[in-house]
């Protein structure tokens, strides 16, 4: 099968929450070569685009739907945005569900459009995430 | 004092391989586009690209590095519309990010950043919003 509009509406809870730690906040820090202080010490927050890395485990869940026939060597990013309630910080504990909001079809081109709500698990906002995907299914 | 119009202090990076391939383990994000050559001409690209979302991660610490407190940050939002090629080589990639604040207005100001990788911008409507005093 392939995605189609009838499609969005479609929610992906990722599989358990993403409990956030403080080195793996510095190590992620690190590897942005992000020197802030707000990201280091006993309680740090997360660099902003570190909810990404939590929301794709989301998305996993969403490309693993096989009645979208979606591949990721298929897919590129074309856009990303976050809109943040508050920062992540050390000791939350995640959940991360995807919905898909709009599927534009042009030629062999599907542009998909979800948005990924990350809450506390006790139901908190804490930051949405708005991603715009371009899946190519011509074959090259 | 008005903010609308202040420049704020630019920022340089240099991404090279050994970059993109922490990037990827720190974020678990380990498509072969982004360290492996084969993979990248397989797929008609150029070389090996960085991850767009390092690109968005480095263009953000012009706005995070000007703020006293990051989580001022209340929107950001960007288009990826170049890949940045990084070569296999000791010299890298280098991205010039800069950032112009725009309108502000109910306690929060518009950012607009731009990147630019060589003589190309590789963000389009790259923008945040951030709280201000």
């Amino acid at each position: 099968m392939t995605i189609d509009a009838t499609m969005v509406g479609r929610s992906y809870t990722a599989a358990g929450s993403y409990q956030v730690g403080r080195e793996k906040i510095r190590e992620f820090a690190d590897a942005i070569g992000d020197g802030n202080p707000a990201y280091r010490g006993a309680d740090p927050i997360a660099p902003p685009t570190f909810a990404f890395v939590i929301g794709s485990r989301a998305l996993e869940e969403l490309l693993g739907d096989a009645e979208l026939g979606l591949r990721l060597d298929r897919i590129v990013h074309g856009a990303q945005k976050f809109s943040y309630t508050r920062p992540i910080k050390a000791g939350d504990e995640i959940a991360a569900t995807a919905t898909i909001t709009t599927v534009r079809k042009a030629g062999p081109v599907e542009v998909i459009m979800y948005e990924t709500a990350l809450t506390t698990v006790d139901g908190e906002p804490i930051a949405t995430s708005t991603s715009t995907l371009s899946h190519n299914r011509a074959d090259t | 004092m008005s903010l609308a119009g202040t420049e704020l202090p630019p920022l340089t990076v240099t991404f090279k391989r050994d970059d993109l391939v922490r990037y990827a383990g720190a974020s678990g994000d380990f498509n072969s586009i982004h360290w492996s050559d084969r993979m990248a001409a397989a797929l008609g690209l150029p070389g090996v690209i960085a991850h767009g979302m390092l690109t968005m991660a480095s263009a953000v610490r012009v706005v995070t590095d000007w703020l006293d407190d990051p989580a001022d940050l209340v929107e950001y939002g960007v288009r990826f519309t170049k890949p940045v090629v990084v070569p296999d080589d000791d010299k890298g990639a280098n991205v010039t990010f800069s950032a112009t604040v725009g309108k502000v207005a109910d306690g929060l100001a518009e950012i607009d950043i731009t990147a630019v990788a060589g003589e190309e911008k590789v963000l389009g409507r790259a923008k945040a919003v951030v709280r201000v005093r």
